[in-house]
This record gives C-alpha cells, sequence and structure tokens, in this order.
C-alpha cells in the first residue's frame, strides 16, 4: 500500500528548522510539555532509542542490565547523534532515565544544557501542583538559557496548538482502520508527532484524515502494548503472517493521548494534560486502571489478542505483566509477551511467537464459528 | 480486635515467645566464642545475640498481629514513624527478602514469582517477596497479612511497581510518598510536595488504624528514632579507629533494627549496648581482621547470600571492608530529623537518602568516607537488582581512581540471587584486586 | 495412498513426512539440517518421490526454523501449532507439551480439542536449551550420546547455581579444577537445564499429562528428570522427533478437505 501522506524525513526537519533560526531540543522518552519547548524556540526532537547504533559508547557509562533506550539514547549522544540538539531533555520515566540524567549532569557533561523533569507518579491534587510548579521551575530555567521570556499569552498559544495537534492524534488513533494506510504507514505518520512542529503534524494528520474511507479488516486484530515498537518492520512481518494492529497502549503513542487542558494557568494546564492522559507505569497507575483501559480499548477496536512487546529490563512494564495478562485471559482476551532489545533484528524467534500467537487466537475464532 | 487474637498475640508473644527467646539469648551469650572456627576474623559481637533475638521477637509478633494490630508492609525508606506512632505492626519486605537472602532460599522462594510471570531481570527483593506472598514460603513461620501499605520512592522506582502488584494482590490502600529525585539540590515546591503527601498520608493510617495519630507520640517516636540514627552513626564511626574494631560485614547484619524497629525504645538500648562493646574492643585492640593491612569502602547492598564468603576471603589477605555507603544511609539523616517540626523535618529527611540524590553525591561522599576513614580501596558492587544504586558507578569508579587515586573494583553481582553470581569470576577479580593492593 | 505432506526445517535436523487419507503416517525422512536448505529439500522431495511415487498435486505444509525458505511449500505455519496437532493425534488427548530443541524450547498448553491454548518460548539466553548441555557437555569431553546415561548412572549430583550459559560453562570449569566427577557435573547440569523448562512450564501452567518431544527425548536423564521435577509421568510419542511436521503434514491435509484440492509440490 502507498503511503496517503508524505511525511517530511526528521533530518529535514531539524536541518530546515535550525535554517529558520530555530533551536532543537533532543527530548528523552516519555512524557514532557511539548509547548513549553515551543515556547522557548526549541523544537523537540524525540530520542526513543534510536535503534542499531554503536553501543559501546553507552556501555563505558552503563551496565549491561540498563535497558536499549537508554543504552542507545546515550550512546547516539555520545557519537555524535544528536550534536544538531541545543539542548538535553531527560524527563523522569523509570530509575533507568533518572541515572542517565544523573550521569549526564555530574559526570559527562555535554556541550548541550541538560534539563532534567521529575514526573509525579499520582493523580492527586498535590501531584499536579507539584508538576506544576515543576514546569515553571523548567520555564526559569529555560529563561536562563535562551534569555527569553515568553507572556503567559505566549505559552498559552503554543498550549493550544499542541491540544489541537493531540485531538487530531487521537482521531487518527480512533479512525486508524478506516485510513487508507497500512499499519507501518500508520505509524510513520503517528511516530511523526516525536519529530513534527505540532502545526505541520496536525497538517499531515488532516490530510489522512480527509482521506479515510470504509473500515478494512485485514488480518487477526491484535491490540498492541509496549513502549515502542522497533524494529519498525515489525509491523510488515505482522501484516504477512495476518495480523493488524487496531488499537495500541504503547509508550510512544497511545500512552500519550493527552486530552486538553482547562486550567487558566498555563504551567497547571500543561500539568493537568499530562497526569489526565492515558493509564502508564511510569506514571504510577494502578494495575487495575490498565487493565480496565486495555479492556475498554480491545472492546471498542474488537482486538482479539493482545502482544506485550517490551524492551528487555524494562521494571515498569514487567512488574505489570503477570496480573494484566493473567486478567485479560480471564476476560477473553489472550495475550503474548516478547521482549526485544532495539539492537536485535527482528529474530526468527520473535517472529514465531507473534506468527504462532495469532494462529492460536485465529484457532480460537475458527472453533468458535464452527460452534 | 478480637479477643481471642489479642489473647493469643499475648500469651505467645509476649509470654511465651519472650522468655523463649530471652532464654535462647543468654545461652547464646553463655556459649560466648566456643564455636567460632575462622583464623582470619574476630568472633562476633556479643550483642549479635540480642539482635538474634529482637529480630526473632519482631517476626514472632508478626505471625500473631493478624486481628490484633493493624499491620503495615513499607519499603525501607518510608516515614515509619508515621505508623508507629500510630502502634502498626510494621513489616520490611525488604528486610525480609534480605533474611531470606542470607538463609539461601532464595531460590526456592523467587521461583514461585517467576513462575508466576514475573520475569527474572525484576529486583530479586521483589521476587522474593512476591514469591513469599504467593506462595506462602518463608523461613520466619508466616507474614501477617497487610491492611496498609506505604512505599516512598526515595530508594527507587522499582518500589512503587512492586507495592502497586501487592495493592492489587490484597486489594488494600497503598500509601504512595513520592519523593522528586534531587539531580542537585531539592526544591522549595519538592520539599512542598513531599510534607503535604505525609499530612494527607496521616489520615489515610488514621483511618485503616482506627484512631487518630497523637502528636505528643509522634515526637517520642521521632526522638527515638533519631537516637537509635545517631547512635548507629556513632558505632560506623567507630571504624576510623585502626584496626577496625568491625566490618561492614557487622554492619550487615547488626543494621536490621535501625532499618525496622527504628522509634522503638528497646532498639535504641541495642545500639548503646553496641556501641559499649565496639570501644570496649577498641580499647583492647581487637580488629576484626586479625592482621588488617588495608581498608576498604564497600558501595551498593550487600551480597546477602555470600557475606561470609567475602569477609573470609578478603580477611585471609587482611584486606577488611570497614565503611559502606550503604549501612551509612541509615545514620547520616538523623541530624536532619527535628521531633518538634516532625513534618518539615521528616520531609526533608526522606528526600535526602543518598540513593534520592545525584550520582556526583554519591562519589563526594565515597570521596569523603575515603578520606575520614583512611581507606585503600574501594569496591563498587554493580548489583544487577538496584539500577538506582548501580548506574554511575562505572563514571564513579573511573573518578575514584583518577582523582583520588584509590584501585576501584567493579564487581557484577546481585544482593539477593546467587544465580547471577559466578564465584569463579568474583574470585578472580577480588584476586587481582588485592594484588594491585599489594597484598597477594 | 500419499494425501499430504509435511516438513519440519529445525535448527538441528530437518524432517519430512507424508500421510494417508486418514492421517496415518506413511513415510518420514530425517537428516541434520544443512546450511543450503534449499537444496536440502529438493533432495528430500526426490526421496519422498522415490519411496511414495508421484507427488503431483500433494499439498505440502513447511514449519519450523526455516520455513520460509521452503518455496515448495503450500503454506507456513509455526511449529507451535504443527506440535500440538502432531501430539494430539498421536496420543489422542490435549495437556502440556514440552520440546526442547537446540536452538528454541517451548512448553504448550494443547485444550482437549487439540487447539493451543497458550505456549512460552525460552528468552534470549540459551539457559532452557539443549545448546546449553551441548556446550558444556562438549568441555567435559563427553558425548551428546552418552551424556544422558552418564548423568543417570552419577552417585553424586552437584548444584549448578548459575542458569546463564555463560557462567554455568565458568562453573563447570571451577568445579573441574576443583576435582568434582565429571559424572556428577553433567548430573548437575541436566537438573539446571530441566529445572528451567519446569519454569517455562509452570508459567504456561502445567494441565496434565506432560508430554515431552523433540530430539532430547533420546537423552533419558532428562526425561526421568522432568518427572521428578514436576511430579507427573512423561508420555513420549512414537517418533518425538517428527511431531512438527507430521502436525504439519495433518494440516495440509485437513486443508485439502477444507478446499477440495491441492497446490503442485513438484
Amino acid at each position: 500500500m502507498k503511503p496517503a501522506v508524505t511525511i517530511p524525513r526528521r533530518s529535514e526537519v531539524v536541518r530546515n528548522h535550525r535554517q529558520a533560526g530555530g533551536a532543537i531540543a533532543a527530548v528523552l522518552p516519555i512524557h514532557y510539555p511539548r509547548a513549553l519547548l515551543r515556547a522557548f524556540g526549541f523544537l523537540p526532537v524525540e530520542v526513543w532509542g534510536p535503534p542499531q547504533v554503536d553501543t559501546s559508547y553507552g556501555a563505558a557509562h552503563l551496565q549491561p542490565y540498563v535497558c536499549s533506550v537508554v543504552r542507545n539514547g546515550l550512546s547516539f549522544l555520545r557519537s555524535g547523534g544528536l550534536d544538531v540538539a541545543d539542548l538535553l531533555v531527560v524527563p523522569h520515566a523509570c530509575d533507568a532515565l533518572q541515572g542517565l540524567g544523573s550521569i549526564l549532569l555530574d559526570f559527562i557533561r555535554p556541550r548541550q544544557p541538560v534539563l532534567p523533569l521529575y514526573l509525579p507518579r499520582g493523580r492527586r491534587e498535590s501531584d499536579l501542583d507539584f508538576l506544576a510548579e515543576e514546569f515553571r521551575a523548567a520555564s526559569q530555567r529555560l529563561s536562563e538559557i535562551t534569555g527569553r521570556v515568553p507572556s503567559e499569552a505566549e505559552l498559552l498559544a503554543c498550549i493550544v496548538r499542541e491540544e489541537e495537534a493531540d485531538r487530531l492524534l487521537a482521531e487518527l488513533h480512533r479512525r486508524r482502520t478506516e485510513l487508507p494506510m497500512s499499519d507501518l504507514a500508520f505509524y510513520r505518520l503517528v511516530r511523526s508527532r516525536e519529530y513534527l512542529p505540532a502545526e505541520r503534524f496536525a497538517g499531515l494528520a488532516e490530510e489522512a484524515l480527509a482521506q479515510a474511507g470504509d473500515p478494512r479488516a485485514d488480518g487477526v486484530p491484535i491490540l498492541l502494548s509496549g513502549i515502542l515498537p522497533e524494529p519498525m518492520a515489525l509491523f510488515e512481518a505482522l501484516e504477512e503472517m495476518g495480523g493488524q494492529v487496531v488499537a495500541d497502549d504503547l509508550a510512544c503513542c497511545g500512552r500519550r493521548l493527552y486530552p486538553p487542558g482547562s486550567d487558566p494557568d498555563p504551567f497547571r494546564r500543561m500539568a493537568q494534560r499530562i497526569l489526565n492522559g492515558p493509564p502508564d507505569p511510569t506514571r504510577g497507575s494502578p494495575i487495575e486502571e490498565r487493565l480496565a483501559h486495555l479492556l475498554r480499548l480491545a472492546e471498542q477496536s474488537g482486538a482479539r489478542g493482545a502482544v506485550f512487546y517490551d524492551v528487555k529490563f524494562c521494571e515498569p512494564e514487567l512488574f505489570d505483566l503477570p496480573d494484566l495478562r493473567r486478567e485479560l485471559t480471564k476476560a477473553g482476551l489472550p495475550s503474548v509477551a516478547i521482549e526485544t532489545d532495539l539492537n536485535d533484528p527482528l529474530s526468527h524467534q520473535t517472529l514465531t511467537r507473534l506468527e504462532a500467537f495469532l494462529e492460536m487466537v485465529e484457532g480460537a475464532r475458527g472453533k468458535g464459528q464452527e460452534v | 480486635m478480637g479477643l481471642p487474637a489479642a489473647w493469643r498475640y499475648h500469651w505467645n508473644v509476649d509470654l511465651l515467645g519472650r522468655a523463649a527467646l530471652r532464654v535462647n539469648r543468654w545461652l547464646a551469650q553463655r556459649r560466648g566464642d566456643a564455636g567460632w572456627n575462622s583464623q582470619v576474623l574476630a568472633p562476633p559481637l556479643r550483642v549479635s545475640a540480642w539482635n538474634k533475638e529482637l529480630i526473632a521477637r519482631h517476626y514472632l509478633a508478626g505471625r500473631y498481629a493478624n486481628g490484633y494490630r493493624k499491620v503495615a508492609w513499607v519499603t525501607s525508606g518510608a516515614p515509619v514513624e508515621l505508623l508507629k506512632a500510630l502502634d502498626f505492626y510494621v513489616l520490611y519486605p525488604e528486610n525480609h527478602a534480605a533474611l531470606c537472602g542470607a538463609g539461601r532460599v532464595v531460590v526456592e522462594i523467587a521461583s514461585e514469582a517467576e513462575d508466576a510471570g514475573f520475569s527474572r531481570d525484576l529486583c530479586s527483593y521483589a521476587r522474593t517477596d512476591i514469591g513469599t506472598v504467593l506462595s506462602g514460603k518463608t523461613p520466619v513461620g508466616r507474614l501477617p497479612r497487610p491492611d496498609l501499605l506505604m512505599a516512598c520512592t526515595n530508594i527507587c522506582q522499582t518500589v512503587l511497581y512492586w507495592y502497586r502488584v501487592l495493592a492489587h494482590h490484597f486489594r488494600i490502600p497503598l500509601i504512595l510518598i513520592d519523593t522528586p529525585f534531587i539531580y542537585t539540590e531539592a526544591t522549595d515546591h519538592a520539599i512542598a510536595y513531599v510534607r503535604r503527601q505525609l499530612e494527607e498520608a496521616v489520615e489515610v493510617a488514621e483511618e485503616v488504624a482506627g484512631k487518630p495519630l497523637r502528636m505528643e507520640r509522634l515526637r517520642e517516636v521521632g526522638r527515638l528514632s533519631q537516637r537509635a540514627s545517631e547512635l548507629w552513626m556513632e558505632i560506623m564511626e567507630r571504624c576510623r579507629h585502626r584496626p577496625s574494631p568491625i566490618s561492614v560485614f557487622d554492619q550487615f547484619i547488626q543494621m536490621a533494627p535501625v532499618v525496622e524497629m527504628r522509634g522503638e525504645p528497646e532498639t535504641v538500648d541495642f545500639y548503646a549496648a553496641m556501641l559499649r562493646e565496639v570501644d570496649e574492643r577498641i580499647a583492647r585492640g581487637i580488629g576484626v581482621v586479625k592482621e588488617e593491612k588495608r581498608r576498604l569502602l564497600w558501595d551498593n547492598l550487600p551480597i546477602w547470600y555470600r557475606l561470609r564468603y567475602l569477609a573470609e576471603f578478603l580477611g585471609q589477605h587482611g584486606a577488611a571492608i570497614v565503611a559502606s555507603t550503604y549501612t551509612n544511609a541509615w545514620g547520616e539523616l538523623a541530624r536532619m530529623i527535628d521531633p518538634d517540626r516532625p513534618f518539615e523535618s521528616m520531609a526533608r529527611t526522606y528526600m535526602h537518602p543518598i540513593l534520592n540524590r545525584g550520582t556526583g553525591e554519591k562519589l563526594a561522599l565515597m570521596r569523603r568516607m575515603v578520606e575520614e576513614y583512611k581507606l585503600d580501596g574501594v569496591i563498587l558492587h554493580s548489583d544487577r537488582s538496584c539500577k538506582p544504586y548501580s548506574i554511575g558507578q562505572i563514571d564513579q569508579r573511573d573518578r575514584l581512581i583518577r582523582e583520588v587515586g584509590v584501585p576501584a573494583l567493579l564487581l557484577e553481582a546481585d544482593h539477593n540471587d546467587p544465580r547471577a553470581f559466578s564465584e569463579e569470576q568474583v574470585a578472580t577479580r577480588l584476586s587481582a584486586f588485592l594484588e594491585v593492593l599489594g597484598l597477594a | 495412498m500419499t494425501q499430504a505432506l509435511g516438513i519440519d526445517v529445525g535448527a538441528a535436523t530437518t524432517k519430512m513426512v507424508a500421510v494417508d487419507g486418514e492421517g496415518r503416517l506413511l513415510w518420514h525422512w530425517l537428516e541434520e539440517t544443512e546450511p543450503r536448505i534449499e537444496e536440502q529439500v529438493a533432495r528430500f522431495l526426490a526421496a519422498a518421490r522415490e519411496a511414495l511415487g508421484p507427488l503431483d498435486g500433494v499439498p505440502l505444509i513447511a514449519t519450523g526454523y526455516g520455513r520460509r525458505l521452503i518455496h515448495q511449500a503450500t503454506r507456513r505455519v509455526t511449529e507451535i501449532t504443527c506440535h500440538a496437532l502432531g501430539i494430539y493425534r498421536e496420543l489422542g488427548h490435549g495437556g502440556t507439551l514440552v520440546d526442547i530443541g537446540g536452538q528454541d524450547s517451548k512448553a504448550i498448553r494443547i485444550g482437549p480439542d487439540g487447539s493451543v491454548v497458550d505456549f512460552v518460548m525460552n528468552d534470549k539466553c540459551a539457559a532452557g536449551t539443549g545448546r546449553f548441555l551441548e556446550n558444556t557437555a562438549r568441555r567435559l569431553g563427553v558425548g551428546l550420546e552418552e551424556m544422558g546415561q552418564v548423568a543417570l548412572a552419577a552417585t553424586d549430583e552437584v548444584t549448578i547455581s548459575s542458569t546463564c550459559t555463560v557462567f554455568a560453562e565458568s562453573e563447570v570449569v571451577s568445579l573441574i579444577a576443583h576435582g568434582v566427577g565429571v559424572p556428577a557435573i553433567l548430573r548437575g547440569l541436566h537438573r539446571a537445564l530441566v529445572q528451567r523448562v519446569v519454569a517455562m512450564v509452570r508459567t504456561v501452567g502445567l494441565e496434565p499429562p506432560l508430554m515431552l518431544s523433540g530430539g532430547v527425548v533420546r537423552n533419558p536423564a532428562v526425561c526421568r528428570m522432568l518427572e521428578e521435577e514436576t511430579g507427573h509421568p512423561v508420555l513420549l510419542p512414537r517418533h518425538p522427533q517428527l511431531m512438527g511436521a507430521y502436525g504439519a503434514a495433518l494440516l495440509a491435509l485437513a486443508e485439502t478437505g477444507r478446499r477440495g484440492d491441492g497446490e503442485n509440490t513438484g
């Protein structure tokens, strides 16, 4: 299937933005306020790994039991991959990213300023107040770095723009089967949110939504959960073996469908948006909330199986798995758990597990229909 | 509170248990060093028998707690003073797991969690605890079912995922005390955030306890807690003496009360006695390693299932590990507690454990300890199960060698899972390190 | 007469099976897998034709590690589904099937109707696979064929605590250096492998009866210890190494029945 929209390449977007006098903020996973960075002239460009880098750079600072997302991020930085960045943002998503942020500040001391951000692990009033203050402090720091002081109105305008892009992102997710594109093309599109300015992403999203037609049902419908779908060849492989991703609970995608905020204070509004996002173990969501969310996703999308596609050593994901899988099975949604490393190509075993899982789900349906 | 439960508790814990354990301790103390067979290490302290009694009584009380006292399970860095002041029976799953580690039953218990789908890449304390919860297996008889959980993120985020699993399993409230990681310095809004969570925690804990928190009692617990921590710090500081009267292996064993029985009067008495005995050793010129030639620092959690092996291995060559960043953590914060401003000072105190501060701060601490304790080398245990403690060690080791000028060894292992420990590899590395220290 | 074919290209061995219209096993062929799989498969088909006569229109389903390379196949299906089908037909009931291969090991829970209810495979580490034994046995100078017997004959057993293949190897080296006998070490190694496999079985949930397939069945120590560790008798099919290929052939047969035609296997 041909891509329904043309997505600009990451390197090209970065180059253009810099040529136009803009600055680049390289941002590590997962949650952060895009609008705040934009208000200071930074284009956030996210660093999820990336896959296939020379990991020896990261190995010089991190033990082998640190996950490949963090190890590759550091390797990419040390091998010059982030030289285009003027700022490094390290959100506190887990102990490994905490450690990375800390060694960057204390030992590695890259050329760029490093801005760590702590994310509270609850959804209480105190968490909201804290996060708003954390953003206010970050804003202060950004002022020191850039010498700029955006007005409240400017900041609000940036927030509104991000909210619009996120609204369209959520719509893409909701209507994914109506779009004339393969799963791979769909994920290329939604993941372009990781580096495109909100206004450009919104344009692409509208273009894609305009082409929406009848829902397609190309294979065994599955729900994909985990951190990130790498390598992206995963989608081609799934398609080839007769599977179709109809919903996701991926940290880089479905867990970042932030609802709009309502608070008149811009900092509180940004905090509100992140805290009101879908359940996420790295934000401390209870297992019951995650379970209810996954069941709701499966019901809305018609998914008949769930694939937990997790990065090896990822504690926030791995702790929840046994309870989630057991209770999803009880609710009639079978699942499979697969561990990956960003530097490995899709292994034979991974493909076999996925294929056997699809055969299992398909087999169950066959039986169901005969009865 | 059920009357039979209360009766059972008093009979088994306060009467029979107390008496039997006291007799045990008395017998152990009378036996003294009779059974000690090490050529290179001094025998254990006499107070060890008291420590054993305290721990045994603690788990015995736990065994009969349900139905009589409310039970809370808490993380090792939790502000336990609140719960103690509300008379909770407080259990530390981390301490229990360490006890399983030292008793070498972790593989059997953790397998129960692994069979249920918990990955072997997860923290071995968590796997041990979840294994006990799922199977009931424990060397202490029985763990009481919790009525309340309290997780404080000042040691890691792992505890929160782990306690979410417990909350889901037991269907009970989980109090989260989220302590923002201090990359450079603690911000005012972070301290205010922690303080507010502490205040809100009181409401939840009071509801579960069925009684209100009395401030006078909280101040009393705070004072006892502070006193125990101060004594603990004093004991550790005695290791500046050459030869060192005790080693970190003694500290690992003797630290249990300051972690899990903080805020109790007997804990204070225990450490006062321990300090007296340590001073007595110093006065008599007794060193824990009979021929102390080199003094070392230990970073990170102990390797619970190989304490004696490591102590002997190093001791044979005249190396004594006399200080550790780990045991230090339960003493260094004592001065921050102000019993008269409990919430304010608790917020600050519980934000500042070494694990909640930057990797550069830990290097600074190690640097300071090397100086103050006159140390010749550092062993950094790279603990597969503890990322917050371990990440940064590669750079810390590098700086210790280059800037401080002390030999430093990174030792790959796991604090509780012997399956991640290769004795052959460890022995080779330690031998090479001892050669560097001129001890071969 | 031959109605369907199945081929299982495993990491260690390649197997082909022919079945008649009733799904009875008519013929089979087994060789060590060669690097040039395509050529080897062409040779397999030639052997089949020689033994069974022309195979035009007989459907072939490929499974196993190299299934994607079999361009003659009507369809490719994973070894999970095929093993379940093969063993179900062979033994006539569901339960829990353990298959220990050279590259991968798996535990498959099979429902009372022969369908796959759940399955697990070993993680990236090789500790639960045949390779774990092979690597370490080689160090001890014991042949693959005899190591099970040697292990069973041992009077002592040492504990191999490391489940990591690399660690286990260094543990073995150290045990040899300490003068521990080879049989005791071998017995410990078998125990470590079986315990790792049993951990997989528990993850999937042991639903008796317990069945075992794969080349490892020829190793008596693995069967015995699997029984000891689980407390369940282990049932073995007549052709433990053929279950994947047999299941593939059965699936091909079922599909001919459904579609009424078959593609040319050449």
